[in-house]
């Protein structure tokens, strides 16, 4: 043991750490503000990836639960970032839900036309042209979530892909997730995903599949109303979340996900 | 030691005249002149000149009292004008002296201490001082003296060109009233009602017995009267300039060069706000281009249009200006600023001048609580947000920012929003915050999440099959199918429709949608969709999905 503890001294006195056990600090969470959901998952970790999943086309209540936990987190005067890869989100929905818009920044990804680039420039001498050509939205969204994780002073930078098709996100090579994971366990922010598919696997702090939703409708009393259209009107949507993968809580404690009805502004 | 002074009798009136001097050919100096300052509805008169004074003008009147005063020219008073006109009488001083004090408007002492050998006896100094303010266009009395504060004196009380040598002050001073000295209100008072009306009769009194009635005041006062008061000029200084500007030989093509040239202006600038404890956040850079219009190509080709520097498309000169939330005093982020709106706008030709201009502001002194939550600093913000907007653009179709913070409009319209780049909280959010931990328990007790809507933008174009009428009430065709993206969906459910429009006066921004909810079934998937129908086209979209 003598001879070990020796060996241990002399690597480490060339190798500082060489031999120390990497740890992981203990996640402190953010709640979403679904009571059933944070019984279920605890809260979305801080300083961690995390990635909602869900098939495109799908109404799954992704948004809707992305929208509350930003609702929260402004509520109490922390900011948060939406990259938003499809240019989707609804400022006139997140709104009434409770997102203080002053406390969010949304960078809008699409098809932007680069400035134009006059015959004499200086940028177009020195090269810059390769540089200044048109990102696909996916990329966009990865550059633009790069410069926020580096930048700091947000304590949400969430990512929606929903609208990426999947073969393009399978492309993102899995250095990039790894490299994200280890960037934001540095931070007090959590750094949230909304794919179609867990593309970042195990460098996911929590990854929360959400399956498709069921509608709710008014209440249709009898069958003469049930056949007019516009006396009843959609009442809600029954969503199922289910925890893929999770750092906070090990073994599983439910086969069950955690269901939460998602309620539109008129019902 | 010996100090000048340059009084100019009836400032605010010479002061309205100096600019009509210089613009207009006509000349009021010989007129009788009144300035009126005051609130449009109690105008008076503020000052007057010698002649209106004996048109009998008296200050204090009000216009009405002054308009009855034949042959009296009324001016407005306007602090421009005196700022230049005391900006002149400075210009005028600095021909005489580098020391110069602005010590009121329309007064300037300045230090001419050895300025004899150059300039001539005093006499001939005052001579010059009085031809020197004549050439600026002041009717101004002039005074040399050993001290500031008798020379002082001497060119508020005696007209004209006057001389006091060293150690005769009291004497040649004596005559003057003491409303020269400007004694306060209560003081001049008590002087009057001891019967003491000028300098010689102050000067005589016994100092202690003086003290002990008027304190230290009145014996300053003495003193002044007495010039025996002797102390150091307070030299003015010119208003700060904030702006460095560099002519390079050999024009610059490529960005990277440019942002060295930027970088040394920057810090020219930035110490000098640091020296005067002032930040910035304005900044404006100037690029003047070379545009070469090729003469020798055009006598070539005689068709090609005619290479005239007037008629070049390209502007000369390339200006960009730069707003922050908040004043820094960080060179390396009004740098990278510069930067990144470089890479986003370059200049269209080479730069053969740069020219940055700062315009100054107080440094930021508030600091953010210990125990608030994360928040991006400003400064650094402002980077992120160039960096963004680099990354991702910054408009999109609709000419709305694609890096911001959203705002929604005062609009019923579908999608009306604003992204501001500055966050700016509604009222409705602060009232929130400020109801503070009732609202935290309000939200905290939700019983659900409200639902949102995933929008495409634009709306997709989708084909629409309906089943047939329903039998009454409704009457209604309801959706049965929709073709967007390339798919045929069924709908298992819908409801609807709901009726939406606005802007009906306008012709161009008028809009009317019939909306409905529907539940479609696309490849297995099911999905909660809103679609519309446009009332004036016919044409159906698909607006969003819930989720």
């Amino acid at each position: 043991m003598a001879s070990l503890a020796v060996i241990r001294a002399q690597v480490e006195s060339r190798l500082p750490g060489a031999l120390t056990v990497y740890e992981r600090a203990a996640h402190e969470v953010f709640p979403t503000g679904i009571a059933a959901l944070d019984r279920h998952i605890g809260g979305i970790p801080q300083s961690a990836l995390t990635q909602f999943c869900t098939p495109a086309g799908m109404s799954s209540g992704k948004t809707s639960l992305l929208v509350s936990l930003m609702s929260q987190m402004t509520r109490r005067e922390q900011f948060c970032a939406l990259v938003d890869a499809g240019d989707c989100f609804d400022p006139s929905s997140a709104e009434p839900a409770g997102v203080n818009l002053a406390r969010l920044l949304w960078i809008r990804c699409g098809n932007s036309v680069c400035a134009s680039i006059p015959e004499r420039t200086p940028s177009a001498r020195s090269g810059d042209l390769a540089a200044r050509r048109k990102l696909s939205p996916l990329e966009q969204a990865f550059k633009a979530a790069d410069i926020l994780v580096q930048n700091g002073g947000f304590s949400l930078i969430a990512v929606d892909l929903g609208n990426v098709e999947e073969k393009l996100v399978r492309k993102v090579p899995l250095t990039t997730w790894f490299r994200f994971a280890r960037v934001i366990e540095k931070m007090p922010a959590a750094l949230l995903f909304l794919m179609p598919f867990p593309a970042a696997q195990s460098c996911a702090g929590l990854t929360l599949h959400l399956a498709c939703a069921e509608p709710r409708w008014s209440a249709m009393k009898n069958q003469e109303t049930k056949q007019i259209s516009h006396a009843q009107f959609f009442a809600g949507l029954l969503c199922e979340a289910e925890i893929g993968r999770s750092r906070l809580r090990k073994p599983m404690q439910s086969a069950n996900g955690a269901r939460f009805t998602a309620i539109p502004r008129w019902a | 030691m010996l100090f000048g002074c340059i009084h100019v009798p009836d400032f605010p009136v010479q002061a309205a005249l100096h600019m009509e001097m210089e613009t207009e050919s006509v000349s009021f100096k010989n007129n009788a002149i009144a300035v009126l300052d005051g609130p449009e509805s109690l105008l008076k008169i503020f000052s007057c000149n010698e002649q209106a004074r004996q048109a009998g003008i008296v200050i204090g009147m009000t216009k009405l009292q002054a308009e009855a005063c034949p042959g009296v020219v009324l001016r407005r008073r306007m602090a421009e004008l005196e700022t230049a006109a005391q900006s002149d009488l400075l210009a005028c001083a600095y021909g005489f002296s580098p020391r110069v004090e602005s010590t009121a408007p329309g007064t300037v002492i300045f230090d001419l201490t050895g300025g004899e050998r150059l300039l001539g006896s005093q006499p001939e100094i005052g001579k010059q001082l009085a031809a020197s303010a004549e050439e600026f266009g002041f009717t101004a009395n002039t005074a040399l003296a050993a001290n500031a504060d008798a020379a002082l004196h001497a060119a508020r009380g005696f007209a004209g060109i006057t001389v006091i040598a060293d150690g005769l002050e009291a004497l040649r001073l004596a005559s003057l009233p003491v409303e020269v000295l400007e004694p306060a209100p209560e003081i001049l008072d008590t002087l009057d009602s001891w019967g003491i009306r000028n300098f010689k009769s102050l000067a005589a009194l016994p100092s202690v017995p003086l003290t002990q009635r008027l304190g230290q005041p009145g014996l300053h006062l003495q003193r002044l009267a007495r010039g025996e008061v002797r102390r150091e000029l307070v030299p003015a200084e010119p208003p700060p300039s904030f702006q460095e500007s560099v002519e390079l030989e050999e024009s610059v093509e490529l960005l990277e060069p440019l942002g060295f040239v930027i970088n040394r202006l920057l810090h020219e600038l930035i110490s000098r706000l640091r020296e005067r404890s002032l930040a910035t956040d304005h900044l404006q850079l100037d690029l003047m281009l070379e545009i070469h219009c090729d003469h020798q190509l055009h006598s070539q080709n005689p068709q090609a249009p005619a290479a005239d520097p007037a008629a070049s498309p390209l502007p000369a000169l390339h200006r960009r200006t730069l707003k922050l939330p908040v004043p820094t005093q960080d060179g390396k982020v009004l740098l990278k600023l510069l930067q990144l709106d470089l890479a986003g706008h370059p200049p269209p030709a080479p730069v053969k001048k740069v020219s940055v201009e700062v315009f100054p502001a107080r440094v930021r002194t508030t600091q953010s609580g210990l125990f608030q939550p994360l928040a991006p600093e400003p400064a650094q913000l402002e980077i992120t947000l160039a960096r963004l907007r680099a990354a991702v653009g910054e408009k999109d179709d609709h000419d709305r920012d694609r890096v911001g913070f959203p705002t929604n409009t005062d609009s019923h319209r579908p999608d009306s929003f604003q992204v501001l780049a500055r966050a700016e909280e509604s009222t409705d959010a602060k009232r929130g915050r400020n109801r503070g931990g009732q609202q935290k328990e309000i939200l905290e007790c939700l019983p659900a999440p409200q639902l949102v809507l995933r929008r495409f933008r634009p709306p997709l174009a989708a084909y629409v099959e309906c089943s047939p009428p329903a039998p009454a009430p409704s009457k209604s065709e309801i959706p049965a199918a929709v073709i967007f993206n390339g798919a045929r969906a069924k709908v298992v459910h819908a409801c609807g429709p709901w009726r939406s429009s606005g802007l009906w006066w306008d012709q161009s921004g008028r809009w009317q949608h019939d909306e409905w909810d529907v539940a479609l079934s696309l490849n297995g998937v099911a999905g909660l969709y809103r679609i519309f129908r446009d009332a004036q086209s016919g044409q159906w979209f698909v607006e969003g999905m819930y989720d």
